[in-house]
């Protein structure tokens, strides 16, 4: 039960909270107002505050959009990230998924020294790697393929690290019962240690999808054909030719940022449960 | 023919001294039920686990069914196990547990049906085999994983301390729930448990084990009439054996405090000539106050000063010091004492027990006589 004195702070914090929130939400807010507006109505209201009013619903109020899906390819980039982000989620919840669980489960020698080099991993910037990683492909023949994409970003050192927490709580008896149940290790991972951990599932995928959503750097030096070009490829190109108009270039942001904010808001709880949790389980 | 046979099993941790489990010898019957008793880290949840192959047995060899089973993975060696934490799968329901080893036996959809449909009414699950473990109490969990084990028809039955998770009351009445289910399927079964009433009470034969090594393997009243040892007489049996450090001398025996009693021809041949110091064990029970008794053994009768008591409903408990040791006796509800009053008791000559002071040794051993 809260005292009064509680309440009170709650209620300050809940306003302090809010009006915080709307220094961040402008931006977006006025984008989205904007995205719907011919360039002549986004510079006249600019000093005012119908910059953050969306105008009435009209014949044209989806114009920009119309325009940015009728001429550019970015609907079909915008799928293209979407099959390299449902790629990447399957292949990086099996890959990291195993590597966590056998360094939580499997004894093997060294392995909490694996862990440690696994983190340190993590520690060097994705620029320094990516050199490496481009000229393999390179090699590999890969450029401008999905696989030579896909390949390097598989494997996470955060995502290995997420799941070997969840997975070192996981009960050992639940294990040895599955194995008198006649399930073998492979089919315990898929049926057992995967939905026993939801949450921290839930959470690899949301940040792996966010990864190649907002990806730039990588996709930029692999592809170089625009059939599978990603999204924020197609973002760039189309807002910096000089024929897009301002209202456009808002629309095609507005259409990037949607599929984060519903992601987030869909499994916000699942990522905050599973970066804090400690995996203790109940029977 | 045994069914389970241990010869020499041992059991050695990596980086340990010396063996968590020593020289382990038993032969069980089929159908029987046999129990694991012993403190905290005795060794018998790890003999357990090398039974249903978790462990690896690293001496002596262990058979099921004729079999060597040292090497063979758990899930060919037809056994069912039973955890202490119920290891239930925590994203499955009731019924989806219960199925899910038969499933994988590749057993038929209809007689899948058909037995989880029997293990849910025997087991007293029928309402609650569409939910989750989490919505299930710990009584329910331990009838899921009952039910997981018995649907499997599997020869063997393991029970990792299967009740130690669960309230007083309950963990009686499931005490013979897996009494019932034991006769009715005919499993041999090992079950482990550090509580000796469940042992006692459900148990054909009971194994006693303290620091990996076995004291004594027998029947409940075996056991608890003629223990091997100190330890055993201990273990067994609540309130526990008094015990008191005596001197014998002839048919004299003589407590720290100075009281004496005189042997009876019967307890003075058990003890075979032998004398000196050594510890005199007695069971609550078999210090009397009643009147019949103190007719027949008054000669001996020994005095003291209640210093507490337990009133049991059933029974009394009273306590006192006695020989320079704490010492207990247990009662009829109807002799009732209070604190600080003087009570009169004998020792029931044909009760007492004799161990060497340093090994523990029972000097009387098991005859005809009791």
């Amino acid at each position: 039960m809260l005292t009064k004195k509680q309440k009170r702070i709650n209620w300050v914090l809940v306003i302090f909270l809010l009006v915080l929130s709307i220094f961040f939400l402008f931006p977006v807010i006025w984008m989205l107002a904007n995205s719907f507006k011919p360039d002549a109505a986004i510079t006249a209201d600019m000093n005012s505050v119908a910059a953050f009013i969306p105008p009435m619903p009209q014949g044209n109020f989806f114009e920009n959009y119309v325009t940015i899906i009728k001429d550019t390819s970015f609907l079909r980039y915008m799928g293209n990230t979407l099959f390299y982000a449902a790629v990447m989620i399957v292949l990086g919840i099996v890959v990291n998924g195993l590597a966590g669980y056998a360094l939580a489960k499997i004894p093997f020698p060294f392995s909490d020294k694996w862990l440690l080099i696994i983190l340190m991993l993590q520690i060097v910037p994705t620029e320094t790697v990516i050199t490496i990683h481009f000229l393999i492909i390179a090699k590999a023949g890969l450029l401008n393929t999905v696989l030579g994409y896909v390949l390097p970003m598989i494997v996470n050192p955060f995502n290995i690290y997420l799941f070997r927490q969840v997975f070192v709580s996981l009960p050992d008896d639940v294990y040895e019962a599955a194995q008198l149940d006649f399930c073998g290790p492979v089919k315990y991972f898929f049926t057992m240690v995967l939905p026993m951990s939801k949450t921290v599932v839930a959470t690899v995928g949301v940040f792996t999808f966010l990864n190649v959503w907002n990806d730039y750097l990588w996709p930029a030096l692999v592809f170089t054909s625009g059939d599978l070009l990603t999204a924020q490829i197609g973002l760039n190109a189309i807002t910096s030719n000089e024929n897009t108009t301002m209202g456009q270039t808002l629309a095609v942001i507005t259409m990037i940022t949607i599929p984060v904010i519903i992601i987030y808001s869909l499994f916000s709880k699942q990522i905050v449960e599973g970066v804090t949790s400690t995996g203790s389980k109940e029977g | 023919m045994s069914f389970i046979e241990f010869r020499n099993i041992c059991k050695k941790y990596p980086g340990a001294e010396k063996n968590t489990v020593d020289g382990f010898n038993l032969e069980i019957q089929e159908k029987e039920f046999i129990a694991f008793v012993g403190p905290s880290g005795c060794g018998k949840s790890t003999t357990l686990r090398m039974v249903a192959g978790f462990e690896e047995i690293t001496g002596g060899d262990l058979y099921i069914d004729g079999k060597r089973v040292n090497e063979m993975a758990p899930k060919d060696r037809g056994i069912a196990m039973v955890f202490q934490n119920y290891a239930l799968y925590p994203h499955m329901t009731v019924e989806k547990n219960i199925a899910y080893g038969l499933k994988n036996m590749k057993v038929p959809a209809a007689e899948i049906k058909k037995k989880v449909d029997w293990a849910v009414k025997i087991l007293g699950l029928e309402e609650y085999r569409l939910r989750k473990p989490k919505n299930l109490s710990g009584g329910q969990r331990q009838r899921v994983a009952l039910g997981r084990a018995i649907v499997k028809n599997q020869k063997v039955f393991l029970m990792d301390e299967p009740l130690s998770n669960l309230d007083a009351k309950l963990r009686v009445s499931m005490r013979t729930e897996i009494s019932k289910l034991h006769r009715e399927l005919g499993a041999t079964t090992i079950y482990v448990t550090h509580d000796q009433v469940e042992a006692m009470t459900m148990a054909d034969r009971i194994v006693i084990m303290k620091d990996g090594i076995v004291q004594q393997v027998g029947a409940p009243l075996e056991l608890y009439n003629h223990p091997a040892n100190k330890f055993v007489a201990g273990f067994i049996g609540s309130p526990q054996m008094n015990f008191f450090d005596v001197t014998v001398k002839g048919n004299t025996v003589s407590f720290a405090d100075g009281n004496q009693l005189i042997l009876e021809k019967g307890a003075l041949a058990k003890l075979n000539g032998r004398g000196g110091e050594m510890i005199l064990g007695i069971r609550g029970e078999d210090l009397k106050l009643d009147a019949q008794n103190m007719e027949l053994y008054g000669a001996n009768s020994q005095r003291a000063v209640i210093t507490n008591t337990e009133v049991m409903g059933n029974e009394n408990n009273l306590y006192f010091t006695f020989g320079g040791s704490q010492a207990v006796a247990r009662v009829s509800k109807y002799e009732i004492s209070q604190i600080g009053d003087e009570i009169e008791f004998v020792f029931m000559p044909s009760k007492m027990q004799f161990f060497d002071k340093k090994t523990g040794e029972n000097y009387i051993k098991n005859d005809a006589e009791e």
